[in-house]
């Protein structure tokens, strides 16, 4: 019940509706050798209910400043000095305390300034095409529809394992949403940082807010919420799976299909890049690789490539292999042990943690072949670079490629595709060469996030 | 001898005895085969130390070992000390929680509780609350201590209470399956009482829970409804983080002295928070000497904490009624020194004992 005292800690406050607020007591944010690196404000439920009704008095972003603010938020974010970090102070605390390769953070800033930059334009491309943008948009003569929110006040319960997921809720404030942020404890810096680009840049206190809690007082966020996105296991999933305010961002289950007219050795970089980019432990890294022939000399060339990769703590910039603490990861090894039973081990097979020696561990690469493409590993999605590779053939079909997030299909099977397409489970498509991991603002992630957030109503103007 | 220790276990809670000489009364009280309960004389052939000759002082009752569990199952009977013979006045019989199984029993007779009771309104007249006026209490009752508690300190101070009946066990087993829909449902129909209550009459002092006040606090007329004619807020029954506490004393409720409460079954009586501190010093609670003394240790060593430590709350239950001693709390607190006649530690921010999760494994990468 002692705490390790540091002379000079960074303190992340809660950023509330009427500037910050720090606890008595803020909790340590410790990196992944178990050293504090930061004091986190946790507000209690009291703090949560009295932020979340701010929100809703406070109106939306005007409409008119709104690109002007958000490419001053991008600069902020991307280059300004945001709660006493400039921006590699930043990557290198997200890098040693979520334990992702701090060139993959670097490349985030960019990608996320990007995101923020066009989140008005990203967020409009959702609009169907009969409904005008409000009632002095000319549009609405001729659909007599206009394009409303179905809610003031958008939450989301976010994850730690990438700076990318904070790039979705832009989209909400851009739509007129007052957004209260509950972020990850693991990592919180990414979204203190992106709530304080957006105040400099002129959000109100009162229209956005970060409310760090902990996991029980989250649930007050979700539910005071309009709207509110939620990321997790299948058991977040389930638990909010018949709310239809709440949207959950489970696991991904990204796949990779190679059918027999195309040869994978042309695709092998785009493969290994699927799995092991961005650190492997991004929802759009690819969980399966399903090839129609003999799966074995695929595994084996995935291995070798993946075997190549160097242990390194996480802040090191050559390091491209996730870390996390010691005992986290020698218990995923041990899971994935359980998990891999009666599978072809081709890397991994003797355990993938890597002891760095100050407490945390590399989280190594295992690959793993399976007899069928209807084996239950190929659902077992794991945050470092794990993937199953399974034999598919015509007679298994669309089954075993269901409960996608991302399918990059390498085929010219025209019909296959079309089949593909009319999948509902399949949430993205990508087609030949392209990388599961891909993503661009304006395209949609899980479906357009507009979808979720507003509404087509009918609007006749008689005036 | 006999006659003055007699004399000793009957003092009130401001007779200023000695605790150190009440504990040894109490020992001469409970132990003797004709006065002791039969509880605590069969218990104590089991014991491995001979408590009216070992037990010289407070700091002696580390000697016993935490018997609490005992009490799950100990006949009512059997805890009546015999010393009270046929006059035995028994007012009630009250259970924990039963957080951790079967509730724990305890008795409540006619003398303790009057010095439960005086002990509790003098601190209350303490912080200024007023004599006469209308309490709303919302708190569990029947099987547990401290809706009774909070009706005799209003009656204590000429006042009534209108109370609004809640069951803690129902609302936990709701908790645990995961049913938040359901404990909002529970909580809105208290409210509901309480709003009915707090709109009709002129209430000055509300006692409730943490979560009820929370609750009351999203509603802004009832909120400007309770700054504009309530005298006092008493909290307890569950925690209340420091934070918390600030707001609702600055932000929510800054017209109302907002003062804190803690107590459990075991202590057979309810502690009220020091008088004099602000929102943002750390909310202490003194113990009751003679009767109910508090230590905060180590829980791996059970060594007492340094001053300004957490630590968890050990209570010690002694009085003429009942002996409950060295009992550990699920609760942990900051050590503080004690007001100035009251012997062993004060508490601090009082808060429930961390759950200790292992390592497991939820796939996915979030």
């Amino acid at each position: 019940m002692t705490t390790v005292k540091l002379a000079d800690p960074l303190y992340l406050d809660a950023l509330g509706p009427r500037g910050a607020y720090r606890t008595r007591v803020p909790t340590s944010v410790t990196d992944v050798t178990g050293t504090e690196v930061a004091r986190l404000s946790l507000v209690p439920p009291l703090f949560v209910t009295r932020a979340m009704a701010a929100l809703r008095q406070a109106g939306p972003i005007p409409a008119a400043d709104l690109d002007g603010l958000l490419a001053a938020a991008a600069d902020a974010f991307a280059s300004g000095t945001i709660g006493g970090l400039g921006v590699r102070e930043y990557e290198q605390l997200v890098s040693r305390t979520s334990g992702t390769p701090l060139s993959v953070v670097h490349a985030a800033t960019d990608g996320t300034a990007r995101f923020v930059r066009q989140a008005r334009s990203s967020a409009w491309r959702g609009r169907p095409v009969g409904a005008a943008g409000g009632l002095r948009d000319s549009a609405i003569r001729e659909g007599h529809a206009v394009w409303v929110r179905q809610g003031d006040v958008f939450a989301v319960n976010a994850s730690g394992n990438h700076p990318g997921v904070h790039r979705l809720w832009l989209e909400a404030l851009a739509l007129g949403y007052r957004v209260a942020v509950r972020p990850s404890r693991r990592e919180p810096f990414t979204p203190y940082r992106l709530v304080g680009a957006l105040r400099q840049a002129g959000v109100r206190d009162d229209q956005l807010v970060l409310l760090p809690t902990d996991h029980r007082t989250a649930d007050t966020v979700v539910r005071d919420a309009d709207r509110a996105l939620v990321y997790g296991g299948d058991d977040v999933v389930a638990k909010y799976a018949n709310d239809p305010g709440v949207l959950s961002q489970g696991p991904g289950r990204s796949k990779i299909l190679i059918t027999a007219d195309t040869d994978w050795r042309d695709h092998l970089d785009t493969i290994v890049a699927s799995v092991a980019d961005e650190g492997g432990t991004a929802c759009v890294n690819a969980t399966a690789v399903l090839l129609e022939g003999d799966p074995a000399p695929l595994a084996e060339a995935i291995a070798a490539r993946l075997s190549a990769l160097p242990s390194l703590p996480p802040q090191d910039e050559r390091a491209v292999l996730p870390v996390c603490a010691r005992e986290r990861a020698h218990a995923l090894s041990a899971y994935l042990g359980t998990v891999a039973a009666g599978t072809r081990a081709w890397l991994g097979g003797d355990g993938i943690a890597d002891d760095l020696g100050d407490g945390s561990a590399v989280l190594r690469p295992a690959v793993h072949q399976t007899d069928s493409a209807d084996a239950v590993q190929l659902r077992s999605e794991l945050p470092f670079p794990c993937v199953w590779v399974a034999p598919w053939s015509r007679s298994d079909g669309i089954a075993p490629l269901r409960d996608t997030l991302v399918l990059s299909a390498l085929t010219c099977d025209g019909e296959l595709l079309d089949a593909l397409l009319s999948e509902p489970t399949i949430a993205n498509l990508y087609i030949g060469d392209q990388p599961t991991y891909w993503m661009a603002p304006g395209v949609p992630h899980d479906s357009y996030l507009s979808d979720f957030l507003m509404r087509s109503k009918a609007v006749f103007d008689a005036r | 001898m006999l006659h003055e220790s007699l004399t000793i276990v009957d003092a009130g809670p401001f007779d200023r005895v000695d605790p150190d000489e009440f504990v040894r009364a109490a020992m001469q009280w409970h132990f003797d085969p004709a006065t002791g309960s039969r509880y605590w004389l069969d218990r104590a052939e089991r014991l491995d130390f001979d408590p009216r000759h070992d037990v010289k002082g407070v700091a002696d009752l580390v000697l016993f070992p935490d018997l609490a569990d005992e009490l799950r199952g100990v006949r009512v009977a059997d805890l009546i000390p015999r010393g009270y013979g046929s006059g035995a006045r028994l007012l009630n019989v009250f259970d924990s929680g039963g957080t951790t199984g079967a509730p724990k029993r305890v008795i409540q007779l006619d003398d303790w509780m009057g010095h439960s009771t005086e002990q509790v309104n003098r601190r209350l007249r303490a912080h200024g609350l007023p004599d006469g006026g209308l309490w709303l209490t919302v708190a569990p009752t029947g099987p547990h201590l401290v809706g009774d508690v909070l009706q005799r300190a209003a009656a204590g101070l000429g006042s009534v209470g209108l109370s609004v009946d809640m069951d803690p066990r129902w609302v936990r087993k709701l908790v645990a399956a995961g049913r938040a829909d359901d404990v909002d449902a529970y909580t809105d129909h208290l409210v509901d009482q309480c709003r009915r209550i707090l709109l009709s009459q002129d209430i000055g002092v509300i006692a409730a829970t943490t979560p009820l006040l929370e609750r009351f606090a999203r509603e802004d007329g009832l909120v400007e409804m309770i700054n504009g004619s309530a005298k006092a807020i008493i909290w307890g029954g569950t925690h209340m983080d420091p934070d918390t506490r600030e707001l609702l004393s600055t932000e929510v409720f800054p017209d109302v002295p907002v003062i804190g409460m803690y107590g459990n079954t075991l202590m057979l009586t309810a502690l009220m928070e020091r008088v004099g501190l602000t929102a943002s010093e750390p909310c202490v609670f003194d113990p009751v000497s003679p009767y109910v003394f508090l230590s905060v240790v180590d829980p791996g060593t059970g060594e007492r904490v340094e001053v300004g430590e957490r630590g968890q709350v050990v209570v010690s239950h002694v009085s003429k009624s009942m002996l409950i001693p060295n009992n550990m709390e699920r609760d942990t607190a900051l050590r503080v020194r004690p007001d100035e006649g009251h012997v062993g530690d004060a508490v601090a921010d009082v808060a429930p004992v961390p759950t200790v999760k292992g390592e497991t494994v939820i796939e996915g990468v979030y």
